[in-house]
């Protein structure tokens, strides 16, 4: 035991993280003793995710490992990166938001901090435990998260609802674990695949059974179908900078975790679960799509419109190498960053009319053109139009998944990404054909003053975090090779050559 | 007859299947929950079960992670009641119950 690497350092971000929740509980607990207000909770929150993201970058390498519990290579410094941005944007962009909504602020960003510790530590882990430590940490600042809108109704609700089901697929994905390290006799992935890889026949039926239990957990928590019934739900109780995390950090840990396990220590037996997760991509990108045809609320919009995307995603799990990997990690970021926008876009629009209903958008284009623009632009990017960031990333996924043997799936993939074309341009239709409530007659004379008083600004802090998230849409459309090198090099780690 | 793996294997599945037709058949919030303890009593008890006889399949392996785990789990079990009572608590303030058929505020 005494070669283990116990450099602390190595976790500098994590303790950033965890150090910056506590001083923002504390700060708030505290606050009429240090006579500061609650703005500077935002600014704590939003310091420490920026000292957590910068020093992740310290850590770009092959093989450190903190103990052979945590991993700190490139895979790693990729999500950490990637998390620490989002918590920044998600930060920046609902200060309005949580200071007109949320009571218990402090509690509500430190959750916020805390998923994202999680969600690195989940795609860091090198061990069972560490693995499952991440996902509880990232799962219960989710349920107090999701039901911090105490004044409404539907936020403890969704809270209740997810923890329940929350808890039953922790349950499940835990016997998963323990029937994989009977099989294998460790918690460590690198034994674990050592194990397999000398046969499993004796071990058979129990490892078959960890995996399908394995799957469903993890299914859960990047909610695939038949395992999604709480997304929308817990997305539409949610306060929006949470169904923001949620649809973006808790989903790429999961993705992470897959990549970690399924391609390393699980390999050797990918005849096994290869199929289940085919079956599974197959269900999600259908049944999520079809959804949200008939959505009417935006929050609940989004929900199946991911659920959808994680079916894209589960292709590249399916044909596992290192291109769908780095085609996987590629489209991910161009994920994050566009529904990233999105829903920053939609907590302005929510902090000025306070309604979530689609047909709330009708006429945005005419009282608030900018922020109708970084709508359109980010639907259409989710959808894979070109030039967005959308259409790069998803035309890489598709072809890596495409060369790994999987034609069918990607034609399947490819007649639902037209079908989700239909619904967001749905909410483009809303704001862009249909007239503002309240138009003023068209025969009136004053109707150019009037249409001028319909007119409204978002915050500047939207202004900012809006506008940023266009530009990179439009940077990764445009030229995604910074991103593409960056994902080839994370996954360089899993796959050696 | 000596007790082998496979018999605690046994009790623990059954636990487990009698945790999640729990979890999944009751309305009561709090019902729901006591079968994700049981689920993860079941886990517990195959985890302890597999590191006592993991020797005997493999010397090399450390049995000790096993134990390990357990303590976890019961820790983040205790947690997650925490969490779930709280939520319980917060819903029934406003809806004066935590029967699951009747908090149905969103529907698809």
């Amino acid at each position: 035991m005494s070669d283990l690497n116990f450099d602390y350092s190595l976790l500098i971000p994590e303790f950033i993280l965890a150090g910056t929740a506590g001083v923002v509980l504390l700060a708030d607990a505290f606050r009429r003793e240090l006579r500061v207000s609650r703005s500077v909770l935002p600014g704590i929150a939003a310091v420490g995710a920026l000292a957590a993201g910068a020093t992740s970058l310290l850590f770009v390498n092959e093989h450190d490992n903190f103990a052979s519990l945590v991993a700190v290579d490139n895979f790693t410094t990729f999500f950490r990166v990637l998390f620490a941005a989002t918590l920044f944007v998600v930060v920046l962009g609902s200060y309005e938001f949580v200071s007109r909504e949320i009571r218990h602020q402090g509690e509500f960003y430190a959750m916020l901090v805390l998923m994202t510790l999680g969600a690195t530590f989940l795609a860091a882990a090198q061990e069972l435990l560490t693995a499952y430590i991440g996902i509880e940490l990232l799962s219960f600042s989710a349920y107090v998260a999701v039901s911090l809108q105490k004044h409404d109704p539907r936020s403890g609700e969704a809270g209740l609802k997810y923890v329940l089901l929350g808890g039953v697929a922790s349950a499940i994905l835990l016997y998963g674990l323990s029937l994989i390290y009977g099989s294998a006799g460790s918690t460590s992935y690198a034994e674990i695949g050592a194990r397999l890889a000398d046969g499993t026949e004796d071990v058979h039926l129990p490892l078959l059974l960890g995996l399908v239990m394995l799957i469903a957990g993890l299914g859960f928590k990047a909610s695939a179908v038949p395992f999604h019934m709480w997304t929308p739900d817990a997305y539409e109780g949610a306060p929006l900078p949470v169904t923001a995390m949620l649809s973006t950090v808790s989903k790429a840990a999961a993705f992470a975790l897959f990549l970690r396990f399924f391609s390393g220590p699980l390999l050797p037996v990918v005849d096994d679960w290869r199929w289940m997760v085919a079956v599974i991509a197959l269900l999600t990108m259908v049944v999520g799509n079809l959804i949200a045809v008939q959505q009417h609320n935006i929050k609940r919009l989004l929900a199946y419109s991911s659920i959808g995307q994680v079916g894209f995603m589960l292709m590249a799990i399916t044909t596992v190498s290192d291109a769908s990997a780095s085609a996987l990690l590629l489209h991910m970021g161009g994920y994050l960053i566009t529904n990233l926008a999105v829903f920053m876009a939609v907590i302005a629009f929510y902090n000025h009319t306070g309604t979530e209903e689609i047909s709330g958008f009708r006429g945005l284009a005419e009282t608030n053109p900018y922020l109708a623009l970084v709508i359109t632009a980010g639907l259409f990017s989710l959808s894979g139009m070109p030039l967005l960031a959308g259409f790069t990333t998803k035309f890489i996924l598709f072809q890596a998944a495409a060369d790994g043997g999987y034609l069918w799936l990607v034609s399947i993939a490819v007649v639902m990404s037209t079908v989700s074309l239909y619904y967001y341009l749905m909410v483009v239709r809303q704001m862009y054909v249909y007239e503002p409530a309240g138009q003023p007659d068209a025969d009136s004379a004053t109707v150019h003053d009037e249409r001028r008083e319909l007119r409204w600004r978002v915050s500047p802090a939207s202004y900012v975090t809006t506008g940023a998230l266009l530009l990179a849409i439009v940077f990764v459309g445009i030229y995604a090779t910074p991103l593409l090198t960056a994902a080839d090099r994370a996954v360089a780690v899993l796959f050696p050559a | 007859m000596s007790v082998t793996l496979a018999h605690y294997l046994a009790v623990s599945g059954v636990v487990f299947g009698i945790g999640i037709a729990v979890a999944l058949s009751k309305r009561n919030a709090i019902a729901v929950l006591m079968g994700v303890e049981l689920m993860l009593n079941a886990v517990n008890l195959t985890f302890l079960a597999f590191s006592r006889f993991s020797a005997a399949f493999s010397e090399n392996s450390a049995p000790i992670a096993g134990h390990v785990f357990v303590v976890f789990v019961l820790t983040v079990a205790a947690a997650e009641a925490a969490v779930a009572l709280a939520m319980a608590v917060l819903v029934y303030r406003r809806r004066e119950t935590v029967d699951l058929d009747r908090i149905n505020l969103m529907r698809w």
